[in-house]
């Protein structure tokens, strides 16, 4: 699959803010979260597909991240709370307050037998994904930035062979887990994706936004923005900084000024080719990198800021969750 | 007991007064106010004991994310509300320890002051009334400054603590005279250039003062005018202000109450200004910048709401464990708030169409709410206040006539802008 085939299938506008998305192997059912505290199925078998917002007390604030254990959905919110849902009736199956403050990313591991949560409160808490007990929380994120404010803890993710779990905050910093032990094993600094402006307007703006492991689990890439001069808009570069996490060795340090803003996710290509992120300040974009240079492959601009994205496994199929749309993308050939 | 009340001194005082003193003379000479300032109106006009914090949230605070919270709507953002110490009254749960403390506290949700950006916005909330290309109108301060200060006080009347570069406005005083406008600190939390100079001594110091003083009082034995005794009170105010350098000093406080103000720059002004209120300063401006948030508004309000939420909590329960709180009226004001509809940064823009304000302490009925925006937060629903009824609230709390008229030549200028209204629901 070629970056440079990226291309838009259809579109699907709407009134509220996507912040989440997953869908289902085949890719034709998705489910994605919402500014109005709906979590929403829309099956793409139909003729006219339209959103279904699933059935339950659901969430009571935006719904940021979504989770596809398979049989069932993990959605986590500012509500701070996870809740589980049956895949395929759509039906709540549990609701549990998870965190004391907003949580931002739900992931799954890849056996899907655990469910991991970061949240505002700086911990790192590990579920069971059938029983929705917890097993374990750990952090190694301070609950307050050094100029004496709240912090936020923003990303995790897993490694594909599920050994390792990263988590990155909102001063830059990045904690790695052995999954087993959940004892920390290493830990990298971003420092420039946090801004702090002492003179102009007191307050901080940036953090880390997505963390993504490459496929042989050896390379760790971290997304957020650059240093902002003006901090009351997200004019700051779009920031990629990729690193060996054993060495600690920063590999690559990339930055768009082109088309600015937050890197919300990072996916690794197919055998680690390249690297796509995605993200926005208020426009969006989709960028390639080359995994190994850095190079600049493929870039595309989107109409809205990109909260997240979801692909299928054969980088055939993408879908968007943004700024008050929902796209569906295929980077296979066009056809003639 | 105020000028438009008491013609024997007033009406003809002003206007006496005001035929010695043109606009242009009343506007750039710092004796001319002084000269309104004449014991007799001294007297009368003069509100003793009462003081003024003004919470100054620069860049426009968000309306939704602090005292008219709307979750569950479209605009409301991510924030639920949280019930305050007041039945039925409700805030953003970004503000938890003002929640406990409402009782104090007048919230005003219907603000609609029209203008938009940075600068005119500050111009209107600052003064009261839209600007005149031919007239200075005095900024709040400056105004309290002239109807509470002293005249022969030895602190300053108007101090301004505004240290972030982002939209720094420097009050003035206009046509009210150099005398009323603010000590300003930008760069420190301590006033610069108010020492006495290193290779002069104190001693020295105080013989210059005490053979100008001599000199003056010859003078006088011959020579009468309002004016020199607006000289004199200037040089008899160099050595109190010389003086206050301690009152900027916290250090001189507990550590307790240096920890319950907190460890932000923001909370140690308003530990500052509670220190100079305390020490007769009657108008105290602490600007928290910087709330334009454009982009990431709701991380934005994460920060400075919880900046604001303690350092105001803090400083109205300092002031009332002193007993200061019912002589104290703590403001918080921007020029402006934020618009309903949130961008596609997760950002709020400028708005002034139905906005949000509170008012504390001296005069004011705590745990009352006026005004009310529709569901979505865009219009202003019921009380609709604009910025000359806002002023004249916080007069009326202060015991500050506001049909009170400055005469600037044969002008008269009212102290709360033409046809405002003080509104009665959240005074005592």
């Amino acid at each position: 699959m070629q970056p440079s085939n990226l291309h838009r299938l259809s579109q699907w506008p709407c009134q509220d803010i996507l912040f989440c998305l997953t869908a289902n192997q085949q890719g034709n059912r998705i489910w994605f979260g919402s500014s109005d505290a709906g979590v929403y199925q829309l099956d793409l078998n139909e003729e006219k597909p339209s959103r279904q917002k699933l059935q339950g007390e659901g969430h009571t604030s935006y719904v940021t991240s979504i989770a596809n254990c398979g049989h069932s959905l993990v959605t986590g919110g500012y509500d701070r709370k996870l809740i589980w849902w049956d895949a395929e009736s759509g039906n709540q199956i549990r609701r549990i307050q998870a965190h004391e403050k907003w949580i931002r990313r739900v992931i799954v591991t890849p056996d899907s037998k655990h469910v991991l949560s970061v949240a505002d409160d700086m911990q790192c808490r590990l579920w069971d994904a059938a029983t929705g007990q917890q097993v374990a929380e750990f952090t190694d994120h301070a609950e307050m930035t050094p100029h004496h404010y709240p912090s936020m803890l923003y990303a995790v993710a897993v490694s594909p062979e599920g050994s390792h779990f990263a988590t990155g905050d909102k001063v830059g910093h990045v904690a790695i887990w052995d999954a087993q032990t959940l004892q920390k094993v290493a830990e990298l600094e971003t420092p420039v994706m946090y801004t702090w402006d002492p003179k102009q307007r007191r307050h901080s703006i940036g953090g880390i936004r997505s963390v993504a492991f490459s496929s042989d689990g050896r390379r760790l890439a971290v997304g957020g923005i650059g240093k902002i001069g003006n901090i009351d808009h997200l004019g700051g570069p779009a920031r990629l900084e990729v690193f060996d996490w054993h060495s600690g060795e920063r590999q690559l340090e990339l930055e768009d000024t082109k088309w600015k803003g937050l890197i919300e996710q990072i996916v690794w290509g197919p055998d680690d080719q390249w690297i796509l992120t995605t993200g926005g300040d208020h426009k969006g974009f989709t960028t390639f990198y080359d995994a190994k240079s850095g190079e600049l492959v493929h870039q595309e601009q989107q109409p809205g800021h990109v909260h997240a994205l979801w692909h299928d496994d054969a980088y055939e199929s993408l879908f968007l969750a943004s700024h008050k749309q929902l796209s569906h993308w295929s980077m296979r050939e066009k056809e003639a | 007991m105020n000028a438009s009340n008491n013609p024997s001194l007033s009406r003809r005082s002003w206007m006496r007064l005001a035929g010695t003193a043109s606009a242009a003379t009343l506007a750039s000479d710092l004796s001319g106010l002084e000269a309104l300032g004449s014991p007799e109106l001294s007297q009368s006009l003069r509100h003793s004991g009462k003081r003024v914090i003004l919470l100054w949230l620069a860049g426009g605070a968000s309306q939704l994310e602090t005292w008219d919270p709307k979750p569950g709507r479209a605009t409301g953002g991510p924030f639920s509300k949280i019930q305050t110490s007041v039945p039925g009254i409700e805030i953003s749960e970004l503000l938890p320890k003002m929640s406990s403390r409402l009782k104090e506290t007048a919230i005003i949700r219907s603000l609609n002051t029209k203008i938009a950006d940075h600068g005119n916005a500050y111009q209107l909330m600052d003064t009261g009334r839209i600007a005149e290309p031919s007239l200075k109108f005095p900024h709040l301060g400056a105004m309290i400054a002239h109807e509470l200060g002293q005249r022969d006080s030895q602190v300053p009347d108007y101090v301004s603590m505004y240290t972030s570069t982002e939209g720094r406005r420097q009050g003035t005083a206009g046509f009210l005279g150099g005398r009323y406008n603010p000590m300003f600190l930008t760069d420190q939390m301590m006033p610069a250039n108010i020492k006495r100079l290193e290779r002069i001594s104190d001693v020295d110091h105080r013989d210059r003062a005490e053979l100008r003083n001599l000199m003056a009082s010859i003078f006088e034995r011959k020579n009468t005018h309002p004016m020199y005794d607006a000289h004199n009170s200037a040089y008899e105010r160099v050595r109190g202000l010389m003086a206050s350098d301690h009152l900027f000093d916290i250090d001189r406080e507990p550590q307790s109450t240096r920890n319950h103000y907190g460890p932000t720059q923001f909370g140690q002004q308003c530990l500052i200004a509670r220190r100079l209120i305390e020490a007769g300063v009657p108008f105290v401006k602490v600007a928290r910048a910087w709330w334009d948030s454009h982009g990431q508004n709701f991380e934005t309000h994460q920060e400075l709401c919880a900046d604001l939420d303690h350092c105001m909590a803090a400083l109205l329960d300092d002031l009332k464990s002193r007993g200061l709180l019912d002589s104290t009226l703590v403001i918080t004001l921007g020029e402006f708030g934020r618009t309903p509809t949130i961008n596609g940064s997760l950002g709020r823009d400028h708005f002034a169409s139905a906005w949000s304000c509170t008012l504390s302490g001296c005069g004011i009925q705590g745990g009352t709410v006026f005004g009310k925006t529709d569901e979505d937060g865009q219009k202003v629903a019921e009380g609709e206040m604009n910025a000359g009824d806002l002023f004249a609230t916080i007069f009326a709390a202060l015991g500050i006539d506001h049909h009170k008229e400055y005469m600037v030549g044969s002008r008269p200028i009212p102290i709360a802008d033409f046809d405002s209204e003080p509104c009665h629901d959240i005074l005592v």
